[in-house]
């Protein structure tokens, strides 16, 4: 019985987990199938997510306040990047990579000096809990993977119904056709490079008050995303969604039974032997 | 014919720096003599990554895994088996060389963004595990294990590498023919095929090359370099920790070549060198060195994505006593 409740217990941690890494991992991905690039800074705006929101915290008092301002912020601060820094040298990907891992640089060092080395905690803003299998459980936990599933949908409405949305998705299959047919590019691929930063800063927000808030953090996300990534199919926002909630369940249940550090070396043997089989990814084109 | 004066042009510039690396020490503080031990070092690692990046178009964030594998085999064998240097140097590269054969028989498997994310993960996730309690009894963490070089036996001679003057002196030589092999490599039929690869992987296997073999090649040539470069680094600081496979350092390596120049071997040292001294003179300003990575990163990608040496090379042809560039 006792192991059925952890089992359990497991499970419901890696849903969690899992939507929150697709959040994040649907950032990534949008922006690696429209510009072309792996962003490399994409740990920190998810670091820099949950850090603004904890400012904010502090300054309006209310968690509610900063989980709509702090993905806010960090969207525009993804659309200045993208039109200051990338934009210039988006000729070339290899150099706009590079470019983006002097940005994680700059972001993880700044808000060292700011913020300071050691990790805060934002406290959760609902306090229900309730029990499973005698086991008392955050309510809260529950509250992170509705909002992320609400927020995924909400990106698939927008990127089906709304015109950005589906010009986002034209320069993904057709770039030359989409230019051909008036489709403003740059402001597309800025558009995108925000909404990128925005998915990960809510990721970050949202984890907030479950993990260590320090300048770190989004090194010890970003191994997790791009597992993630690759095992979806790099560009494929189903495969990224499927993969994050995959690796979500296989370390939460994996961590049953040993430490977080052994379950993120299962999901490494996961996708080492996804990508002799399929180097694709599950969802993800032949390129 | 052109590519012969432009041979000699660099092998008189070379053949000037030599000497100068000789005979620099007598005109240097004790200070500026262990930075330029430093650079050296640095500009070895960086080196090492330039021949996979600059010369086989592999862009890889992992190198840390080595030059940590390099440093810790070194300090394991130094430290708990009590090896002499001659023997723990060889350790340290042989580990460096089998990780690399690990990881890069994986990571050459896949193409570009792939092999891009794989580096970083494994970099990241080494870390990670040699931080976890199962492995802290080998790593102690971020915990310095300091050690003792002992004295090395040097055919009818013994010299002690704790005198700085004969670690300079060490460091130099390494560094030196590690360069000149390096240099022999980028020149010879297999630097060939890699430079082949890097323009074009798809008729670089048209032709009939195995790419994932010589991928495979560059990856432990490379690994090799990192490996000697974390043991030499060892040895002059006298210590190992974790920060030796920080995914900063894998950074460090990237910012030297880029900004010094990819693709030109001697870019690395000159990347290395620029940011280090600038960094010490400015130190009063630049309390953050990652930080000033970053910015100097981003100068450099926007203004002269081929570096300082494009720089000179650009300068060099419009004065019009540069040759002729295609």
């Amino acid at each position: 019985m006792e192991i059925v409740a952890q089992l359990a217990l497991g499970a419901i941690n890696g849903l969690v987990w899992g939507f929150i890494l697709a959040l994040i991992a649907l950032g990534l991905t949008l922006v690696f199938g429209l510009l072309e690039i792996i962003n490399v800074s994409h740990g920190e705006l998810y670091m820099l997510g949950a850090v603004l929101g904890w400012y904010i915290l502090q300054a309006a008092g209310s968690f509610w306040i900063s989980l709509l301002l702090a993905p806010l912020l960090v969207g525009i601060l993804g659309l200045a990047v993208e039109r200051a820094v990338l934009r210039p040298i988006e000729a070339k990907p290899i150099i706009t990579i590079i470019a983006t891992f002097g940005l994680s640089l700059i972001f993880q060092q700044s808000v060292l000096w700011v913020f300071g080395g050691a990790p805060q905690r934002v406290p959760a803003p609902i306090a229900w809990e309730f029990s499973i299998f005698g086991f008392g459980y955050s309510g809260y936990r529950l509250f992170v993977a509705f909002c992320s599933a609400l927020a995924i949908a909400a990106l698939w409405g927008f990127l089906h119904r709304f015109k950005y949305g589906m010009w986002m998705r034209a320069v993904q299959q057709d770039r030359e056709m989409a230019l051909a047919l008036g489709i403003p590019i740059s402001q597309v691929y800025m558009l995108t490079f925000g909404l990128g930063g925005a998915l990960a800063a809510l990721g970050g927000i949202l984890a907030a008050p479950i993990v260590a808030l320090e300048f770190r953090m989004g090194l010890d996300i970003l191994p997790a995303v791009f597992i993630v990534v690759i095992i979806g199919g790099l560009g494929s926002i189903e495969g990224s969604l499927l993969a994050a909630l995959l690796i979500g369940e296989l370390e939460g249940l994996a961590s049953v039974f040993v430490t977080p550090t052994t379950a993120r070396i299962f999901s490494l043997v996961f996708m080492s032997v996804v990508l002799l089989f399929r180097p694709e990814g599950l969802l993800g084109r032949r390129h | 014919m052109k590519g012969r004066e432009g041979l000699t042009l660099r092998v008189r510039i070379l053949a000037g720096i030599v000497p100068g690396l000789l005979l620099l020490p007598i005109f240097l503080t004790p200070y500026q003599r262990s930075v330029l031990t430093e650079i050296m070092i640095w500009g070895l690692f960086a080196m090492a990554f330039d021949l996979l990046y600059g010369y086989t178009g592999m862009l890889s964030f992992g190198q840390a895994i080595f030059f940590g594998a390099g440093a810790y085999g070194m300090g394991f064998a130094v430290l708990r088996l009590q090896w002499g240097v001659w023997e723990a140097l060889g350790f340290g590269i042989v580990l460096a060389a089998v990780f690399a054969a690990v990881v890069g028989a994986l990571a050459v498997r896949v193409t570009g963004h792939y092999f891009l994310i794989l580096t970083i993960t494994f970099s990241v996730i080494s870390v990670l595990v040699l931080q976890s309690g199962h492995w802290r009894w080998l790593s102690r963490g971020y915990v310095a294990s300091p050690f003792v070089p002992p004295n090395v036996p040097l055919g009818l001679w013994t010299i002690s590498l704790t005198d700085p003057l004969v670690n300079y002196y060490w460091v130099l030589t390494f560094v030196v023919l590690s360069f000149f092999a390096c240099w022999r490599i980028v020149h010879s039929p297999l630097g060939k095929v890699f430079q082949c690869i890097r323009e074009n992987e798809e008729r670089s296997r048209l032709i009939g090359y195995h790419v994932e073999r010589f991928k495979l090649i560059a990856f432990v040539l490379a690994g090799i370099f990192s490996g000697l470069s974390g043991a030499l680094l060892a040895l002059t600081l006298r210590y190992v920790d974790i920060s030796f496979f920080e995914l900063s350092l894998s950074g460090k390596a990237v910012a030297w070549t880029v900004i010094g120049g990819a693709g030109t071997l001697i870019g690395a040292f000159l990347g290395a060198a620029v940011f280090i001294i600038s960094t010490d003179y400015l130190s009063a300003w630049t309390v953050n060195v990652p930080l000033s990575i970053g910015l100097l990163l981003l100068v450099t990608v926007t203004l002269a994505p081929d570096g300082l040496i494009g720089v000179v090379r650009r300068s060099l042809a419009l004065r019009g006593d540069g040759r002729k560039r295609p």
